[in-house]
């Protein structure tokens, strides 16, 4: 989005700061309806990170099918516990849980450090001068219209058969 | 320093999607937390292809494929939930329920 300088560093502090609260409250809350309930607000910090970044398209996509359809989805089948099961899955702090705490602390450090390194501003730099400079009148949801259609057209039809499948397999499964 | 504040943040909601999903012994906590996994990886493909590619925009057409089979995926894994269910409790190591 072409928004003022602080404006969109405000922004993106905010929204940074939301998805951390909400991934610790996913993994910390005990309460899964409680964790349920913050990971779409994860998801929704997620779609107006997408608004941020000029994806229109996606962000709306995220909004209707993460947040509308799948996470209530996942309310869905949280309810269908008892309250009773509640209390059985405790995050009791085995010995399991702190060496894959470590594993994944590792992993991060890791991970934060390779990004930290790789020199970002040499890549685009190569990549911004071999596009050709051209208007863009095509907005991007036409972009993504268009390449969908044109060159990304086996993979639509064939994520809709996908779909059909999953749902039939889901429909058969459950009528058990 | 933007793509890397971004990137940062992706790594470490896959950071923590990766420990809840292996220390969570019910099933629909695993579920929430692959969605998560799933979620950091769009957004490095969505950021990439902002700073990288706006004229073909290649990682936004590649995150609406994960978006679609995230969504494929949540609902065979509530029918099993939901299957496993109808017998006994949700806890993941008691998967040989499905067996007939």
């Amino acid at each position: 989005m072409d928004l003022p300088g602080p404006i969109h560093d405000f922004l993106l502090v905010f929204l940074g700061s939301g998805l951390i609260l909400g991934g610790l409250g996913v993994v910390l809350l005990t309460n899964p309806i409680y964790s349920a309930f913050s990971l779409g607000l994860v998801l929704v910090c997620i779609s107006l990170f997408y608004i941020l970044s000029n994806s229109h398209f996606v962000a709306a996509a995220q909004l209707l099918i993460y947040v509308g359809a799948i996470n209530v989805l996942i309310l869905f089948a949280v309810m269908f516990m008892n309250g009773s099961e509640y209390y059985k899955d405790f995050n009791l702090w085995t010995i399991g849980n702190g060496l894959t705490s470590l594993v994944c602390t590792s992993i991060l450090v890791s991970l934060i450090t390779t990004i930290l390194d790789t020199s970002w501003y040499g890549i685009i730099w190569t990549t911004r001068s071999n596009q050709i400079i051209e208007q863009d009148l095509i907005s991007n949801s036409q972009q993504i219209g268009i390449h969908l259609a044109t060159d990304f057209f086996f993979p639509f039809e064939f994520i809709s058969i996908i779909l059909l499948v999953a749902l039939i397999g889901a429909i058969a499964m459950a009528r058990q | 320093m933007m793509l890397e504040h971004i990137l940062v943040l992706s790594a470490y909601l896959f950071s923590i999607g990766i420990y809840g999903l292996i220390t969570s012994r019910n099933m629909v906590r695993a579920l929430m937390y692959l969605e998560l996994i799933l979620n950091a990886v769009n957004i490095n493909f969505v950021t990439f292809s902002d700073f990288f590619d706006s004229w073909q925009l290649k990682g936004n057409i590649f995150s609406i494929f994960v978006i679609a089979i995230a969504a494929a995926e949540a609902a065979i894994g509530s029918a099993i939930v939901s299957s496993i269910y109808n017998r006994k409790s949700t806890r993941i190591n008691q998967s040989t329920l499905l067996n007939k």
